[in-house]
């Protein structure tokens, strides 16, 4: 684990376990939303106020230049170290004086030359030092911010669906819509290419078991920049599936066994998990 | 003492003048700062329209230094030119935001006549847009703004969005003014007449009836409001093509390009080229209507007849996919003359072929063939452009022994003779696709003042070899390692990343 990282989950610990022994000035924010809400969090020195770090970012009294100490999360694309300036657009601008240090919860705003971004929230470092430490041990702070994290995805995505499967695929099939649905079926360079794919299922976590003992679960295949990050699904492929009611294909029912059930659809890039996921689903579904 | 006085001031008064004449001549001449030429173009922040002449090709990596580290494929590109300000520009290709996934859809902005370029997300549509083009006309004379867009959202319902900027350099949103589902590739072309922005978007309008899909939604009042207009009068094969495209003279005249579809099997595309007119800017109760085919006197005059177009969905020219390319230009000072391009099956050897042909009466008739050196084997994502000067520019990008090579041709005469400038040659065969299009369903090209400014996609290795004309990075590049990096030495892998270029007009 780098300084960064450490450095980053004794803040988050903090943040997450200990809010007000550490005195944090985050506004009415939980901080665990917040850092997850953030993109890029830094910690750096506050070295213009009412200016900018590059010329394409307009400048207002509420931009103020960040000179960055460390970098404590960011994506991968963005380039961005200590030493870098930082164009911060903050909510109070007469919180900050030349010189402060402090950690910014921020978002990503504008990227050029240098990056500007603009304030979630903030928390001066006491005595100008590097921010406290965390009650924990950093590693497993941050481990457990992100699986809280993942874990309220998670949640959002049981939520959202109409049922939620174990199951394996017994076969899949290029799905045509059928003439009498084919008046709304259009070629374009989006189109979707459908699959169907049958599932066989092998016990409900969410929902009302459909008759029977499988469905039908349609897919894209293509790999049109609508669709590329949607499930690709094959033959004994087993897992859990998050599934909605089909309402994009075209066609809200699927012909299986000689009957018309409804067809589902699964369309998200996590629509599916690894059965590995099975106890951590179940334990969220108790929540 | 008066004449030793006189005399210093004389001294004075000289030294002052070889000082200032100095530093004029020393700036005249001073090496590019970009690397790659200098234009005479304004700094950034200046609005006045007076620019002077470029005097070489200038080609640039639109990816901002900040995002050294990112891999995208961002494809299928585009570009908006600020008519009072060409210092003003808008790109966009398929670049998600960088920083969130529930963000907004960036698009790339140039205040300094495209030597530098920042991402800003402002777009109506989250995370990464599925297709967008967009025109700045500045009838509003917003002095950063009047971006007009057409968006699609990546969505399990694909939905078009036609939206405003009032100013492209804020984090403001862009304001929605219509929005519909069911429709394909909006493709905007927009002029700035008796101070509105009237805006042309040319799109595959499902909605429509009987499958007369080819459609354009005309707004003569900066888009708070749109009419949509089919195009197609004839039969088709329960759709046309999904190439749309509008192009607009001062003049009011507007034509618009599509494929007729009469035929579809899966995978070719029995297809018509058609164009139609309206002297009117689209404002009449029955616009594009004004040219009719003498074959069946129905409105939209038919270029070529029931070519075969191939249709791929799937990795088929190299790795990029095909189907349905198409570009059409207005003179701007002289409507009368239209030129027309697109891509069929051609040769029998050939994946894909590019054909430019040209009507000089407004399009009653046209060119029987193609334009001398205008049948281009195996290339795709044409573009056309006519200058104030009457040259007409003819992007395009050609797969040629395993590179993708780009072309900008000129012509003043018809394509009899031609300047033919490459802009870039790269390997074809990486990076691997992420998913298609691999360098875009389309890419762009306009004239402004004297130059041909456009955008394209291609492999970023940063091999000057790669780029015969030049080339500056804003990412960070090692030239003599020819690798990409981070900005902190890391390695970065090569990707696909849209490039601004501007080439001055030949006489």
């Amino acid at each position: 684990m780098n300084s960064s990282l450490s450095f980053l989950a004794g803040i988050l610990s903090t943040a997450l376990l200990a809010p007000s022994v550490a005195g944090f000035q985050l506004g009415q924010n939980n901080p665990a939303a917040l850092a997850k809400q953030s993109s890029i969090i830094f910690s750096g020195t506050v070295s213009e106020l009412g200016a900018v770090s590059f010329v394409d970012v307009p400048q207002s009294p509420q931009t103020i230049v960040v000179r960055v100490d460390s970098v404590l999360k960011k994506p991968p694309a963005v380039s961005l170290k200590k030493g870098d300036k930082v164009t911060v657009e903050v909510k109070d601008p007469s919180a900050f004086q030349p010189g402060a240090q402090a950690t910014f919860y921020t978002e990503g705003w504008i990227f050029g030359s240098g990056v500007a971004v603009k304030e979630l929230g903030h928390e001066f470092n006491p005595g100008g030092a590097a921010p406290a430490e965390g009650v924990r041990t950093g590693e497993a702070a941050l481990g457990q911010m992100q699986k809280q994290i993942s874990d309220q995805d998670l949640q959002n995505r049981i939520a959202s669906s109409d049922l939620v499967v174990i199951g394996r695929i017994t076969d899949v099939h290029r799905w045509t819509i059928p003439k009498s649905a084919a008046a709304r079926y259009h070629i374009s360079e989006h189109s979707a290419d459908w699959h169907e794919a049958v599932l066989q299922i092998k016990s409900i976590l969410k929902g009302t078991k459909p008759k029977g003992n499988k469905m039908a679960v349609r897919f894209p295949l293509s790999t049109d920049v609508a669709w590329v990050n949607s499930p690709k699904f094959q033959k004994q492929q087993q897992g859990i599936f998050f599934l909605k009611k089909d309402q994009v294909s075209g066609d809200p029912k699927a012909s299986l066994g000689g009957y018309q059930v409804d067809a589902y659809t699964c369309l998200k890039p996590d629509d599916w998990l690894p059965l590995s996921d099975e106890a951590r689903v179940r334990s969220l579904l108790k929540n | 003492m008066k004449a030793l006085t006189a005399f210093w001031m004389r001294l004075l008064a000289f030294t002052l003048f070889v000082l200032i004449a100095g530093t004029l001549l020393i700036e005249k001449q001073s090496p590019p700062k970009t690397g790659i030429g200098a234009d005479g173009l304004q700094s950034a922040g200046t609005l006045s329209p007076v620019y002077a002449s470029p005097t070489q090709v200038k080609l640039v990596d639109v990816i901002p230094a900040s995002l050294s580290g990112e891999t995208n494929q961002d494809s299928e590109p585009f570009l908006a030119v600020q008519t009072a300000n060409p210092q003003v520009m808008v790109a966009s290709a398929f670049t998600p935001n960088p920083v969130s996934s529930s963000s907004n859809a960036p698009v790339y902005v140039s205040q300094d006549g495209g030597n530098s370029w920042v991402l800003n997300a402002i777009t109506p549509v989250p995370r990464m847009t599925c297709d967008i083009t967009h025109a700045m006309p500045t009838g509003e004379n917003h002095p950063r703004g009047d971006l007009h867009a057409g968006t699609l959202a990546c969505a399990a319902s694909i939905t078009l969005d036609e939206s405003e900027s009032n100013d492209v350099s804020s984090s403001a949103v862009m304001n929605v003014q219509s929005t519909r589902s069911n429709v394909d590739q909006p493709f905007v072309r927009a002029l700035a007449i008796s101070k509105s922005d009237h805006i042309y978007i040319g799109v595959n309008d499902f909605n429509q009836p009987n499958g007369h899909t080819a459609t354009v939604d005309v707004s003569v009042d900066g888009g708070v409001t749109y009419k949509s207009f089919s195009i197609e009068a004839r039969k088709t094969a329960g759709q046309d093509g999904p190439s749309v495209r509008p192009a607009v003279a001062p003049d009011n005249t507007v034509y618009a390009a599509f494929f007729g579809w009469r035929k579809f099997n899966g995978t070719t595309a029995t297809s018509d080229v058609v164009v139609v007119r309206d002297d009117a800017g689209g404002t009449g109760p029955n616009p594009f209507q004004a040219l009719r085919d003498p074959s069946d006197k129905l409105p939209g005059r038919i270029v070529v007849k029931g070519t075969s177009i191939p249709w791929s969905n799937a990795p088929t020219l190299g790795q990029e996919r095909i189907g349905s390319t198409l570009s059409i230009a207005v003179d701007p000072n002289n409507s009368s003359t239209v030129y027309v391009g697109w891509a069929d099956h051609g040769r029998k050897s050939d994946i894909y072929t590019l054909h430019v042909r040209r009507s000089t009466d407004r399009g009653l008739t046209w060119s029987k063939a193609d334009l001398p050196q205008t049948t281009i084997s195996n290339a795709t994502n044409i573009a056309l452009a006519v200058a104030n000067n009457g040259v007409v520019g003819f992007l395009y990008q050609q797969l040629s022994a395993g590179r993708w090579v780009t072309h900008v041709a000129q012509s003043h005469d018809g394509f009899a003779s031609v300047q033919n400038l490459i802009l870039a040659n790269v390997p074809a065969d990486t990076p691997r696709q992420q998913f298609l299009p691999y360098l875009g369903d389309y890419d762009y090209l306009l004239s402004v003042g004297n130059e041909f400014r456009g955008v394209f996609c291609a492999n970023n290795s940063p091999d000057r070899a790669n780029f015969p004309q030049g080339v500056t990075y804003q990412r960070a590049v090692d030239f003599s390692a020819k690798t990409l990096t981070d900005g902190s030495g890391n390695p970065v892998t090569v990707s696909i990343d849209p490039f601004y270029f501007s080439v001055p007009v030949i006489p």
